[in-house]
């Protein structure tokens, strides 16, 4: 496929692979010694990155499961955009977890010698490894047929790539496009209630947590379910838009229909977020007051008030409201959402993490690990611009050169329609 | 005994239980502490003494002592409140490691395993009491200067004294820098290579005010048990369920 921010966004992912490799390089030389947390919040902005992308994996497993489960026609035109965009988050949320353990290869092995399964993070584990397992056959199934028909159009090495892909095969009939139908609901079925799972039990990781009062709350799961669906449904509407298949009335009405879920979504956000600092205000805990100054009038207000209260909320709540027929304002209002959802992430993890627990802990024992304040560090932010700028690659190339996207009606349409 | 010098010192009794307690069957022997708020002084000796058995490296603490100070001039009070790592008989933190790096021995001591840790600081954002820390590779000869033959240089400081590891858990770990435990959680053990060749914890027996108590809270004629069943016996944050194996005396 070819488009014509290609080349552009194609040169920003080479040369933030480049400016990150210098982070990448003091990460995996030093281990977590260049970085800014300590163990009073020992969690950073690799954390609010993951959840980051989580959020975005969402929208685009809703969009499968509309898609190849409950078989809603209109979305078919992006079902494999969104498969190959569930693929992609999951492997920026992977990297930035790895990257932010102490003792990184011990991950590859230890999870299967002595697993806990009392620990969410071993369910999120096995969820995690389950969706991607799930999500890179469905992708597969669902352009199999085009690289099938495609391979002997291709040249060089997208040649080689694609017979690779085809496992020898030339020939693409009807009952194998049967067949791989047959596949992707059966998967889409399996996915429904791992997805569901996996992104309940990353909210239930921070929910079960006694100490942590911000986060210890019943709502929090449910928070970070809509939470994900917001975001994840404003990159999907955005997606819609750009890639949302040739037939441009379809496209159009797709990312008016999606722009409307995105309202819902993002004022019940706005709802729960608000009853969450109203029930945290009046219990009038120090500890919870405390956590929650640190986002309305700590240091970084400014991301809680004008990111995303202001940009990521409000703008696109006028747009979405106003101007709901007009596709490319909301898909705008979308982006807006979206690209600054890391600020409700960023606000959601380090708060909790910097109130101190024991009156005195402060000046106990003095040294830079040993306190609340953090701010993230260039290193933290050239190891993130080195991840995003890695799935932003894959991104441009599967799309460029998979048949993920194609310029008929979509994915396995494209290939029906040949045989 | 005279009527200046009434009870032998605590030091000597608790050595007592504790000889007592590792001639019994471990299966009988749980681990406890009692911290006299009333006799600690803030002189962060406990601090110093665990620092320097288990070498612990910057950012990394066991044992700080908190220091409370209540009210307004002149009325104003002030407590210190040393904080080991309080081994919860129903610890948040161990039920959190993904990989069971961590867990409660036989003794009731919450432990580490730092060749299972995979250094994902689950267990410190877990623990009520910021009890854990982590070990981020930091020196403390970082960024000393190299002078030979004028001054111990940095290169010989760290080759003699602060690359070779302490043998906490009595093993032999790597030379620092090495592998693990950088990387790793870690946290106060009770001394347990120091329990294990009949010693009491350092922080024990460095402490000069002897508000530190220790021995085997099974054993009914222990000292620790003794200070336990005192009405002055408190838990840090005991609405949580944690059930400390730590306790306060108010």
């Amino acid at each position: 496929m070819q488009y014509k921010f290609f080349p552009l966004l194609s040169f920003l992912a080479v040369a933030g692979l480049v400016i990150g490799s210098i982070g990448m390089f003091y990460r995996l030389l030093y281990g977590l010694n260049p970085v800014a947390f300590g163990s009073y919040v020992p969690w950073g902005l690799w954390v609010a990155f993951y959840l980051f992308f989580l959020g975005l994996s969402a929208g685009a497993f809703l969009v499968t499961i509309l898609t190849y489960l409950l078989r809603i026609k209109p979305f078919k035109s992006i079902g494999p955009l969104s498969a190959f965009m569930v693929l992609i988050c999951l492997f920026c949320e992977v990297l930035f977890i790895l990257l932010d353990l102490g003792t990184m290869h011990r991950a590859f092995y230890q999870f299967f010698l002595t697993p806990s399964f009392s620990s969410l993070m071993t369910w999120m584990f096995i969820l995690f490894n389950a969706m991607g397992i799930i999500y890179t056959l469905k992708t597969y199934f669902l352009v199999r047929g085009d690289i099938i028909r495609e391979a002997p159009r291709q040249t060089g090495i997208v040649q080689s790539v694609y017979r690779l892909l085809a496992f020898g095969r030339t020939h693409y009939d009807h009952e194998m496009k049967a067949a791989d139908d047959r596949r992707v609901h059966v998967l889409a079925w399996i996915s429904l209630p791992v997805g569901l799972m996996f992104y309940a039990a990353n909210g239930a990781f921070f929910a079960i947590l006694i100490n942590r009062p911000i986060w210890n709350s019943a709502l929090t799961p449910l928070l970070f379910v809509v939470a994900a669906l917001l975001s994840g449904g404003a990159l999907v509407t955005v997606l819609t838009y750009l890639f949302g298949g040739q037939d441009i009335a379809l496209r159009e009405t797709l990312s008016i229909y999606l722009g409307r879920s995105v309202l819902f979504l993002l004022s019940l956000f706005l709802v729960l977020e608000a009853m969450q600092f109203f029930v945290g205000y009046q219990t009038g805990r120090t500890d919870i007051v405390t956590s929650l100054n640190h986002i309305t009038i700590g240091p970084n207000w400014w991301t809680f008030w004008i990111v995303h209260l202001g940009i990521g909320s409000l703008i696109p709540l006028i747009l979405l409201t106003f101007y709901s027929h007009h596709p490319k304002i909301v898909a705008w209002s979308c982006f807006l959402i979206f690209i600054t959802f890391i600020s409700v992430r960023y606000n959601f993890v380090i708060p909790d993490l910097a109130v101190y627990k024991l009156e005195g802990l402060e000046s106990a024992f003095v040294h830079a690990r040993l306190t609340t304040e953090y701010t993230p560090n260039l290193n933290e932010w050239l190891v993130s611009i080195w991840i995003i700028s890695a799935g932003l690659l894959l991104f441009l190339l599967g799309t460029r050169y998979l048949p993920i996207v194609n310029f008929k009606i979509g994915g396995m349409n494209h290939a029906e329609s040949e045989i | 005994m005279s009527r200046f010098l009434a009870v032998e010192d605590s030091l000597v009794r608790m050595q007592r239980d504790l000889d007592r307690a590792t001639s019994e069957d471990p299966k009988k022997v749980k681990w406890g502490m009692v911290i006299d708020l009333a006799k600690c002084i803030g002189c962060h000796a406990c601090t110093i003494a665990c620092v320097a058995e288990n070498k612990l490296p910057p950012g990394v603490v066991y044992r700080p002592v908190l220091e409370n100070e209540k009210g307004t001039y002149p009325a104003v009070a002030r407590k210190f409140v040393p904080r080991p790592c309080l081994q919860c008989q129903n610890p948040p933190c161990t039920k959190v490691c993904p990989v069971t790096a961590t867990y409660k021995n036989e003794a009731g001591v919450v432990v580490v395993n730092y060749k299972r840790c995979i250094g994902c600081r689950y267990c410190l954002v877990a623990c009520p009491y910021s009890a854990r820390t982590s070990d981020f590779g930091d020196w403390y000869t970082e960024g000393v200067t190299e002078a030979d033959e004028v001054v111990y240089g940095k290169n010989a400081a760290a080759e003699s004294y602060e690359a070779d590891p302490a043998t906490e858990y009595g093993k032999k770990w790597p030379k620092r820098g090495k592998g693990s435990p950088i990387g790793n959680a870690r946290k106060c053990h009770f001394c347990l290579h120091r329990l294990a060749v009949n010693m009491l914890p350092a922080c024990v027996t460095t402490c000069i005010g002897r508000a530190t108590i220790f021995g085997n809270r099974n054993d009914p004629e222990s000292l620790v048990f003794e200070m336990i069943a005192s009405a002055r016996a408190y838990q840090l944050k005991e609405e949580l369920g944690t059930q400390p194996a730590v306790y306060y005396l108010a």
